[in-house]
């Protein structure tokens, strides 16, 4: 699934490194693609994504697409952040159990409960992208 | 391999507060004059003479300390010749439990047999906000959670909401741990926050990270901690009274702040195994202990590790809690010395707070906090969101 693009007109607070290893992740998540590594050996997905399977610590993996849907694990809104966030404060962010079976943490976006049914969204920033998780929406039609 | 046992046999503590800053003078305390002053009045209540000391186990002084190589700094500046380690120890939270067994594996190792578990940590010089854009990063993958503004804290406050929603329990429920501590704290004479304080004062309070208040979160504070390390022939020596070190145990799931492999979360699985082990190596049960001092930077996480060591039932530490079972007077009183809410959280030397409360309480010396006839007390610390913890059994020898 391709991800909704939600552009933001301020770069980000904190922006992640990149490795040439993670590049990939980042220049696919520009484009509404959320992708991981899997191994090849266990076959066994990561995130964030890894050249050492974590499992098995095999170097060899390959990069996977993943739907970028999930369920909200729990959640949180921060009043009293790190001076950087302050711009964004008051600001949610959660936990998300993706249907591939990974856990990930995240921003979060709009009115979503724990156990809810939830989608991943990227957030094009001025400098680059981040991701965050909004309540799921049932796509009708395909909008390629 | 039969060890000779280990004991805590002396300390001393800095009441906990904020202490960094220029006077109008233009002084300051300095780090290291605090805790020379703290070695000095440690080795007096363990009844040891400087001469006995050969070993230091240091906590890693906050980044806003300025003198550097703060344990070699001490070993001249106390002129002790050391022929067991000198050394600082880092472990986010678990910091002091570290340097706590470090001390007690040198005497195990017979390279002294009196060790120093010692540091301080100032840093309310630093304003919050800063100090969390340094704090974010050690409780989270830099690249992977810190860009969307995780805080330290956000992680129990997510322990907390999932509770909440699996268990039906209410924000009111944990807040009351809140007004437990503050109880406790009013008759601990090193506490920083001493005034009383209700349910009511608690849930009025600004929202932190939900649904956590600001008195449901810990506050900043300086402190510092010494405490003497000795083999038991030692304490013996001494005719004093001492805690003996009866059971340990570590764990490390493998995860930071959260498993990629989706976990249950709040089941503080390490905290389990190291309890386990604590417990199976001193011979005893869960309701053996008669007092626990639990590393729990916000009322949920000490709810859970109730839970997670056997203390409560799964689901119930909160309620239980609300019941006064862990309350000074329960069934299993819990952070008697106020615990981090409200005796203080200098984060770095917290968990020697809490051993030092188990060696007076132990002892006999908790004054109008005493448990009576205390003589099992454990201490749980942790690190990350409780992604590994460490548990000490200490028993009373009068």
């Amino acid at each position: 699934m391709t991800l909704d693009l939600i552009d933001l007109e301020q770069e980000r607070a904190y922006p992640p490194r990149q490795s040439d290893f993670t590049k990939p992740f980042w220049d696919n998540l520009t484009r509404g693609i959320f992708t991981t590594t899997r191994c090849d050996s266990c076959n066994r997905p990561s995130f964030p994504p890894k050249p050492i399977c974590p499992h098995c610590w095999t170097d060899q993996v390959s990069w996977i697409e993943l739907e970028g849907a999930g369920t909200l694990y729990s959640k949180t809104t921060v009043h009293a952040g790190p001076a950087a966030f302050v711009r964004d404060l008051p600001y949610s962010v959660g936990i998300i159990d993706l249907d591939e079976g990974l856990r990930i943490a995240a921003r979060i976006i709009g009115d979503v409960n724990i156990g809810d049914r939830v989608e991943l969204v990227v957030l094009s920033y001025i400098d680059g992208p981040l991701y965050a998780a909004k309540r799921y929406t049932v796509r009708l039609t395909s909008s390629a | 391999m039969q060890h000779e046992a280990v004991t805590i046999l002396g300390g001393a503590a800095l009441p906990v507060g904020k202490l960094q800053g220029v006077s109008e003078v233009g002084t300051q305390q300095l780090e290291h004059e605090v805790l020379a002053r703290l070695v000095v009045d440690a080795l007096h209540d363990a009844g040891l003479d400087k001469t006995d000391v050969g070993s230091m186990v240091f906590t890693l002084p906050r980044p806003y300390t300025q003198q550097k190589y703060f344990a070699t700094f001490m070993a001249n500046y106390l002129r002790l010749p050391c022929d067991g380690l000198v050394m600082e120890v880092m472990g986010n939270g678990m910091t002091p439990a570290l340097a706590l067994q470090a001390a007690v594996d040198q005497v195990r190792l017979g390279r002294t047999k009196v060790a120093l578990a010692l540091g301080v940590n100032f840093e309310t010089g630093t304003p919050a906000p800063e100090h969390m854009m340094s704090s974010m990063r050690a409780t989270g993958d830099v690249d992977f959670h810190a860009p969307f503004g995780f805080t330290p804290i956000s992680w129990y406050a997510m322990d907390a909401m999932r509770y909440i929603h699996e268990f039906g329990s209410s924000r009111e429920d944990l807040a009351s741990i809140a007004v437990k501590n503050r109880h406790h704290a009013i008759e601990n004479p090193i506490a920083q926050f001493r005034k009383p304080m209700t349910l009511d004062d608690v849930l009025a309070q600004r929202p932190i990270v939900d649904p956590l208040g600001l008195f449901e979160v810990p506050g900043r504070g300086d402190g510092a901690v010494c405490l003497v390390i000795a083999r038991e022939d030692i304490a013996k020596s001494t005719g004093r009274p001492y805690t003996r070190f009866r059971g340990e145990g570590f764990f490390h799931e493998g995860a930071h702040q959260i498993s990629e492999v989706p976990n249950d979360m709040i089941a503080f699985e390490a905290a389990r195994i190291a309890g386990a082990r604590a417990f199976k190596a001193a011979g005893i049960n869960p309701d053996d202990i008669d007092l626990a001092e639990i590393y729990a930077p916000c009322t949920i996480v000490e709810v859970l590790v109730s839970e997670a060591l056997g203390f409560c039932p799964r689901g119930q530490g909160a309620k239980q809690a609300t019941e006064g079972e862990t309350a000074i007077g329960g069934r299993i009183p819990i952070c008697t010395s106020g615990g981090l809410l409200s005796r203080g959280h200098p984060a770095y030397v917290t968990a020697l707070y809490s051993y030092f409360e188990l060696l007076e309480q132990l002892r006999g010396r908790g004054g109008p906090r005493q448990v009576k006839n205390a003589e099992l007390g454990l201490a749980c610390t942790e690190l990350g969101n409780y992604n590994a913890a460490m548990v000490h059994i200490m028993e009373a020898v009068a």
